[in-house]
């Protein structure tokens, strides 16, 4: 059994990029973005590149720092870290970014990567597609359970064995509400329901 | 808490019966909807579960006006399976007891200690009063012999206790699947069927005793 969990609003307590944003006073831009990617006027892929674009001129490590101090999901983390052979992050975002951060989380962790100059993210040297994830490991015999919120999940929890929506801090997409078995919004309850497909 | 049992409440039909153009779970009694009903009857359940289907999104919103706890179980093909396919959705990851609880279901009050209190499978039944019921036959000591769709002593109403490795899958009725399991415990209960627009008639005067 492989738990498969999206980073940001499903272990982090926080979306991330939005707090970076606000730190450097890009809300703007960053929220323009984000919100014609949630009506799907912006396809993720393209919307990744242009916030990257956008924030990959602010220091690294000071990103690094500030997303080291984001809030998460108390009892989503232990369930983790009491389970850290059967869970793996699969997250969009940088390497960079999130090296400090996911050092917190005690299992492996799948991301996109940058490359990274003068503590400046100069180009996107590849984008996690977390679909592939999900076929490695069911590649590997594992049943795979995918936990996630948003459209860009929505293929990996298309094809996992088992897919929860996750509705910790938002509303799940809509558009995975189409392909989830489970839709949950409280954490406790998540839990439970993660301990029970042990 | 009853933290040993997990409870699938089965929402994901379009009522067709019923003839008031919405899931059941939805319809009003007394000024509440039928899930709020439910959900307060069954308040001391920890492991809530609701299967939805048609109006997912409007059950949803009910439901999370009462509590947040609840895990919303997906029956994408509720308009070709009945019963028994979400009953099995909602069990198969459940806690190893999983109480079945049709979603045009109600149990008076004062016998829900009894369900709670049960640490067995057992199959739930009451006094005939449906107009399109299912039967039981029983024994002396009130275990459950056969089903049938003619007549019996009881009517099957649910709601039914067993263990979730026993369940397959259908696309039929719970009390399908039930029959390998045949002779169960059963469990006398006064509970209604909210089938027919008869049904909802007579409901709206019982629970106004409640």
């Amino acid at each position: 059994m492989k738990f498969i969990f999206d980073l940001d609003g499903t272990i982090t307590a926080q979306e991330t990029l939005p707090i970076i944003a606000k730190k450097f006073h890009l809300e703007k831009e960053i929220l323009n973005l984000t919100n014609e990617t949630i009506k799907g006027n912006i396809p993720f892929v393209e919307s990744f590149i242009r916030r990257v674009h956008v924030l990959g001129k602010l220091p690294v490590s000071e990103i690094s720092d500030l997303l080291s101090g984001v809030r998460l999901h108390k009892k989503v983390l232990k369930f983790i870290n009491d389970n850290k052979d059967n869970c793996v992050i699969a997250t969009g975002n940088l390497d960079c970014w999130i090296e400090k951060l996911s050092s917190k989380i005690d299992c492996v962790c799948y991301n996109s990567v940058a490359k990274v100059e003068h503590n400046k993210v100069v180009s996107i040297e590849y984008i996690l597609n977390k679909d592939e994830v999900v076929n490695k490991y069911k590649e590997m015999g594992e049943e795979v359970v995918f936990i996630g919120d948003g459209n860009n999940d929505m293929e990996a929890m298309r094809i996992s064995d088992i897919s929860i929506a996750a509705g910790l801090i938002h509303y799940p997409a809509k558009s995975i509400l189409t392909v989830a078995d489970y839709l949950i919004f409280n954490e406790e309850a998540l839990c439970r329901q993660l301990n029970q497909l042990l | 808490m009853s933290s040993v049992k997990s409870v699938v409440i089965s929402c994901a039909g379009i009522g067709s019966r019923l003839g008031l153009g919405q899931t059941k779970a939805l319809i009003t009694l007394n000024g509440r909807s039928l899930i709020r009903w439910q959900l307060e009857l069954l308040k001391d359940f920890e492991d809530i579960r609701i299967v939805v289907g048609y109006q997912a999104n409007d059950v949803i919103k009910e439901v999370l006006k009462i509590r947040k706890d609840v895990i919303f179980v997906y029956n994408h093909d509720y308009f070709n399976t009945k019963t028994g396919a979400s009953f099995y959705l909602g069990a198969k990851d459940a806690n190893e007891f999983v109480i079945e609880w049709d979603g045009d279901l109600l149990v008076h009050p004062d016998d829900i200690s009894k369900i709670i209190d049960i640490n067995d499978e057992f199959i739930g039944y009451s006094d005939i009063v449906s107009d399109e019921a299912v039967f039981v036959k029983t024994n002396d000591k009130g275990d459950v012999l056969s089903f049938s769709r003619e007549h019996g002593d009881y009517e099957w109403t649910g709601p039914a206790c067993i263990r979730k490795s026993k369940l397959q899958f259908t696309r039929g009725n719970v009390f399908e699947q039930l029959e390998p399991y045949l002779p169960m415990k059963g469990l006398m209960v006064r509970a209604y069927d909210i089938d027919t627009y008869d049904d909802y008639k007579r409901i709206l005067n019982t629970i106004k005793t409640w």
